[in-house]
């Protein structure tokens, strides 16, 4: 009995002191409260078509988000994922307007490419032993020089309609994006939090060395971080081009900021070996929403990049000072 | 404890003629929010001695040693240098260096590229005009090397140096301001024994010349040849103090830990079982050659070697973590080619790395994590899922059999002190089941305490039928847990000793080179 009682204290969390609820949920309290405070602040804000619209357009940059999420996890940085995205956007358009494809095929096979990218990031950074970054920004040119090649760098408009549902379309009351979002986004928590190989990437993250010492594949751990951020990034891209029914090269070249900036804003540590999913989304979130109050406040698009700026410059330094337990 | 009573004022114990103490410290406290780091702690050096400052890891050395150099703001106390007293509220750094108080670390903090001669100077570069006066600096550089009766090559990258070299150019370093005091916090734990002679040499000269010392080390048997006094801490306060030649080990032991220790090493365990791990003629890339070597269920085999002698290499080719070029590995008499350490695990191998803080351990995991690594697929729900309550009812019961001081299982590893740390490296390849233990020096570093508890549990694996391969640099170590030592010198095996030729002075001739009939 008494061994029983030591058992629970010892297996109670631990957090060194500090309110645990407090430091693991903090950017969740921020949130609750700016959307209140827009709430109160601006009618506009609160109607329900603005909200869902918010959650809608934050869905994809989410799961776009939740990729690179797994290579910064293990200590990474996958540069070439807005040249996934238009690959993935130009290629599409291109197989189902020039070419005639059926849709699903057609998905089949950007995803395969996708994959294939990851894949090469995967072994020039793992087995070629390049630093990350420069491993993807490399497989970032040739891809983006691939479909200018392919595409001469114009649009190729004209997707078939019934594509529009995966970017706009709605399941019951729910858009068909959000209900996406959510199934990925369980998915992965399920996977980091319940499974080995979940764990693994922390692993890797935290201390490869280690961890390959105790036994775990590190080098199928890096790949496979490469391949999910590649898979995760296609899916976004179809979903962005959805919307707009048109291949575009232009489509991602702005992202790769934002995304890295919900990534690190969701607690996502640069040293890679620390964060969570759920952070990532409301990350995602959390800046969909002051892109959206700038946008009803009719201030300058451009200021939009000032503030995501100084956002991601506030989080890295909080990220690279802080001494968490 | 008697006749191990607390004094407050050391001093008035050897206050010799005239001479004021070169620090004189009185009633040192430094807290820490919600911790006191020192309780009341007095502390005296002399000009010309070497004072030995022992205690168990968190004892307050390093806390005590940080205050004298002004690292650390002493919360209240009495600080005199040469018998001038000093304001303790804003004692700086900048201050104990204009005394002459310098400190060398045990991490290197030289910059690798640069050579001996740029590093020994780095920060105080002499300038003729706008250039650096390198014929200045090297005469000087030749006038320290001679002043400490010393020769390394100042003029090629230090990291191409010996780790002992590299030592001395620290060395050179700190005393370059012409130091009164020098502390040495732990300057010996890389070193092998013949480099320590070369220290203690040093150490010697610089006492000759009027420098006062602080020795910090964990290996006591240093304290007892080096050092002409000692101060004992434990717990942050102020246990005894008083000249070195007064006591002996055991004594000493006693004051450290607070207790006695009956018995260092427990007889070894003479019951051996099947062979387990036999290696043969195996040779590794750029290391070791032509190696054989036996273990069997229940014996400990020692693996001794000077630096350079490729032991940490060998360990790791047998865990699959080194290329191996020739030679045979047989697990349980089976032919086994050890592809990856993922796969040594599935043999039933278990590695304990030298470095526990960047190869054995993952810093941001905590406690259970840590030590359920090796074994995550043993805990699975429906297949696929981790199950968290099993592991950590796992983590817990095998950290209680290790004895294991801790507060929570969620708790980060990174505080935990090093003797600590240790014993999860240990938990994980116990709860893992492996039979076979490749240790690789598992007691560097770490307190005297957590020490014979590292060798109890050795014992304790070879009773339940584990056999143990042990990597150390000390010998005593070796002969008091192995049965059999395998002596490496440049990658090969120079000897193997058993029994009644296992004695140091064989291992110490092999270690050097020299065979058995004296040539080289």
């Amino acid at each position: 009995m008494e061994q029983n009682n030591d058992f629970i204290t010892k297996a109670k969390r631990y957090s060194g002191g500090g309110n645990y609820f407090l430091q693991e949920w903090m950017l969740l309290i921020l949130f609750v409260l700016m959307v209140v405070i827009f709430m109160i602040a601006s009618p506009t804000f609160r109607t329900s078509t603005n909200l869902m619209n918010v959650v809608r357009q934050a869905s994809f940059i989410a799961i776009i988000a939740m990729g690179e999420f797994f290579v910064i996890l293990i200590a990474g940085m996958d540069m070439s994922l807005s040249s996934i995205i238009g690959m993935v956007s130009i290629f599409f358009a291109g197989f189902t307007v020039t070419l005639g494809v059926p849709i699903w095929i057609a998905i089949v096979i950007v995803m395969l490419m996708a994959i294939i990218v990851g894949l090469l990031n995967g072994v020039l950074v793992v087995y070629g032993k390049m630093p990350a970054f420069i491993g993807t920004l490399v497989t970032m040119t040739i891809i983006k020089g691939i479909y200018f090649i392919y595409s001469n760098g114009l649009p190729i408009p004209g997707i078939p309609e019934e594509f529009n549902f995966f970017g706009a379309g709605y399941i019951g009351i729910f858009p068909f994006p959000v209900i996406l979002l959510a199934v990925i986004a369980i998915t992965l928590t399920i996977i980091t939090n319940y499974t080995s190989i979940g764990r693994s990437f922390y692993a890797v993250g935290g201390n490869i060395e280690a961890s390959k010492l105790s036994g775990i594949n590190v080098n199928f751990v890096g790949i496979l971080a490469f391949v999910l951020c590649a898979v995760l990034t296609a899916i976004g891209s179809l979903g962005l081009t959805s919307k707009i029914l048109s291949g575009n090269v232009m489509i991602g070249e702005n992202l790769l900021f934002d995304v890295m900036t919900i990534v690190v804003l969701g607690g996502t540590s640069l040293s890679g070996g620390r964060g969570r999913i759920v952070g990532v989304v409301i990350a995602a979130l959390f800046l969909q929403v002051i892109s959206n109050m700038m946008v009803l406040m009719s201030i300058n698009t451009y200021w939009q990049w000032v503030v995501k700026g100084v956002i991601l410059m506030v989080v890295v330094l909080i990220d690279v000072n802080s001494k968490r337990e | 404890m008697e006749n191990v009573k607390t004094m407050n004022n050391p001093s008035q114990d050897w206050s010799t003629a005239g001479k004021p103490p070169l620090i004189e410290l009185k009633h040192c406290t430094m807290e820490f929010p919600g911790v006191k780091a020192l309780d009341d702690v007095g502390f005296t050096l002399l000009a010309g001695e070497c004072h030995g400052l022992v205690g168990e890891n968190g004892a307050g050395k390093s806390t005590l040693a940080k205050c004298i150099t002004g690292e650390n703001r002493m919360t209240h106390s009495e600080l005199y240098l040469n018998g001038e007293p000093v304001k303790v509220a804003s004692y700086s750094v900048r201050e104990s260096q204009a005394f002459g108080i310098a400190m060398v670390h045990q991490e290197f903090q030289l910059m690798g590229e640069m050579t001996g001669l740029e590093n020994i100077f780095v920060g105080h570069y002499k300038s003729k005009g706008p250039f650096i006066d390198w014929k200045a600096l090297r005469k000087k550089a030749a006038e320290i090397m001679e002043f400490m009766q010393c020769d390394v090559n100042l003029n090629v990258p230090v990291k191409q140096l010996r780790t002992a070299e590299r030592q001395i150019i620290q060395l050179a370093k700190a005393i370059l301001n012409q130091s009164k005091v020098l502390i040495l916090d732990e300057l010996t734990a890389v070193l092998q024994e013949k480099d320590i002679e070369n220290i203690f040499r040093i150490i010697g000269v610089l006492k000759e010349r009027g420098m006062g010392i602080i020795y910090i080390s964990h290996r006591l048997d240093e304290i007892m040849d080096c050092c002409d006094t000692y101060t004992v801490l434990c717990d942050g306060k102020y246990i005894n103090s008083g000249f070195v030649k007064d006591i002996d080990k055991p004594q000493l032991i006693k004051m450290i830990i607070g207790r006695e220790l009956k018995q260092v090493y427990l007889p070894i365990n003479q019951d051996f079982g099947d062979m387990l791990l036999e290696v043969k003629g195996l040779s590794g890339h750029n290391a070791f050659r032509d190696i054989n070597l036996h273990v069997r269920r229940g014996e400990v085999i020692g693996i001794a070697g000077l630096v350079g002698a490729y032991k940490t290499e060998l360990i790791h080719a047998i865990f699959g973590n080194h290329k191996v070029t020739s030679g045979k590995i047989f697990i349980n008499g089976k032919e086994e080619s050890i592809k990856s350490p993922e796969h040594a695990i599935k043999l039933g191998l278990g590695l304990i790395p030298d470095e526990r803080r960047t190869l054995g351990l993952n810093m941001l995991f905590d406690i259970k994590d840590n030590t359920t690594l090796p074994s995550m697929a043993h805990f699975k729900k429906w297949r696929i899922f981790q199950d968290h309550k099993g592991e950590e009812k796992a983590a817990y019961e095998i950290n209680k059999r290790m004895d294991l001081n801790y507060h929570s299982l969620w708790q980060s590893v990174k505080k935990l002190s090093g003797g600590n740390q240790q014993k999860i490296v240990i938990a994980k390849w116990m709860l893992r089941n492996s039979e076979i233990f490749l240790m690789d020096e598992p007691t560097r570093g770490i307190d005297i305490g957590a020490k014979f508890e590292i060798y109890k549990l050795i014992n304790d694996l070879t009773k339940h039928g584990k056999a143990v391969v042990l990597v150390s640099p000390e010998l005593e170590e070796l002969m008091g847990l192995c049965n059999r030592v395998y002596i490496m010198f440049e990658g090969a095996i120079m000897d193997v000793v058993e029994g009644e030729r296992k004695t140091q002075e064989v291992i110490i001739h092999s270690l050097l080179g020299i065979n058995q009939n004296g040539t080289k």
